[in-house]
């Protein structure tokens, strides 16, 4: 059913044409999901498990991986999140050179808003995997709140979260 | 985990923070491996947290980087695909020992993380039908969302911030940038990927054009 070659080629696709651990979220999105490889909610699951496992929150397309083909996935998922950072050798180099003429500043920049408006409506759109009612709303207003301070550290909101959620619906 | 992190410490924190202190041989391959699992095992959240915690291990506790030196490669860093923080351990490790540095240092921070993340899935897959874990999910997920939200406005919070101290039409064409960024992909037809490459071209000539009276003025 999967095959590892085109999973493999879709994360690291996704990896390399993003910034950050979440910018690959829209294209892998899109990409697993028209495929049949994942499911909304595996989605909403993986991205719950980067938040609450320590190391970089990106690591959620390593849990995702496990969902869509096991051990396997995992760790095919891992190596294709690790290449693309590596580019960092490259970069620091040609950005000694180039990074401050206009050309660079302003793809870079005109890149990064639309990663992160993306990112911000596929986000949203988990909505759509799950039961969503008003408690779910406060939750979501609740987490920005919290998670702004920055002084509440994010595997407690999400705890936090998941005992409303007991509270509420069990 | 204190035990993990390395022994001595070098520098006080006093010290790290004033440029002269005196940088010490490079670090065997194990203590820099050592370094970064503790940073694996300890960071959560990313982003500030982990920078935090990169200063107290590998400038504060080892010494091995002066504090400046890690903050400007944090900024680099922002650039490369992928996640922030692998690019930072690949950048220091190559600094400090070449490439057997970044292998040991990837690996020190990688090994235990993707470790736990694995054996969380696994575990969460053989409870996920339990209606106790179900009704947990229904409130993991909300807050997923918000933290999502969150995070994608502190990604776009310091270009919009750019844009304001250029002029209003920059600010605009920013927003417009952000919101269409969106709006496309919800539209679905067209690839993410040639979504993302054109938001680029545009902020390639955009930005030029949109300043170019404050560049006119600058030279006048």
């Amino acid at each position: 059913m999967i095959d590892p070659v085109k999973l493999f080629t879709l994360i690291f696709r996704a990896t390399l044409f993003s910034t950050s651990g979440s910018g690959n979220i829209p294209m892998l999105y899109n990409d697993l999901r028209s495929l049949g490889y994942a499911t909304e909610q595996q989605f909403a699951e993986s991205l719950a498990i980067g938040q609450i496992t320590p190391g970089p929150t990106g690591l959620w397309v390593v849990s995702l991986g496990y969902f869509m083909d096991g051990v396997r996935g995992s760790l095919l998922a891992t190596i294709a999140v690790v290449l693309p950072p590596l580019l960092i050798l490259v970069v620091e180099r040609l950005y000694r050179r180039f990074g401050t003429h206009w050309a660079v500043q302003g793809f870079l920049r005109g890149l990064a808003l639309a990663v992160a408006g993306s990112f911000a409506i596929v986000i949203v759109g988990l909505v759509r995997g799950s039961k969503f009612d008003l408690s779910s709303l406060v939750l979501v207003l609740v987490s920005i709140g919290l998670g702004a301070t920055r002084r509440v550290p994010v595997p407690l909101i999400i705890a936090g979260a998941a005992l409303c959620g007991v509270a509420l619906y069990h | 985990m204190p035990s993990l992190s390395d022994s001595q410490p070098i520098v006080s924190a006093q010290g790290a923070a004033t440029a002269d202190i005196v940088m010490l041989p490079p670090p065997r391959l194990w203590h820099l491996l050592r370094a970064w699992f503790s940073i694996g095992t300890q960071s959560f959240g990313g982003g500030s947290s982990t920078l935090f915690l990169i200063r107290r291990i590998i400038v504060e506790r080892n010494g091995w980087v002066s504090d400046d030196e890690v903050t400007k490669a944090w900024a680099i860093c922002q650039i490369p695909p992928g996640i922030n923080l692998l690019a930072l351990t690949t950048l220091l490790g190559w600094r400090l020992r070449g490439a057997l540095g970044i292998i040991a240092s990837l690996a020190g921070l990688l090994l235990p993380s993707v470790a736990i993340t694995i054996a969380f899935t696994a575990l969460y897959r053989n409870v996920q039908q339990l209606s106790v874990v179900q009704a947990a999910l229904r409130g993991i997920v909300p807050a997923t969302i918000g933290l999502g939200i969150l995070m994608s406005w502190q990604l776009a919070r310091p270009l919009l911030a750019a844009s304001r101290a250029e002029n209003w039409q920059s600010l605009v064409f920013s927003l417009v940038l952000l919101a269409s960024g969106g709006i496309i992909v919800v539209v679905w037809n067209v690839p993410v990927i040639l979504v993302l490459a054109a938001a680029g071209l545009c902020g390639t000539f955009g930005y030029r054009w949109l300043t170019r009276h404050k560049r006119t003025e600058q030279t006048a």
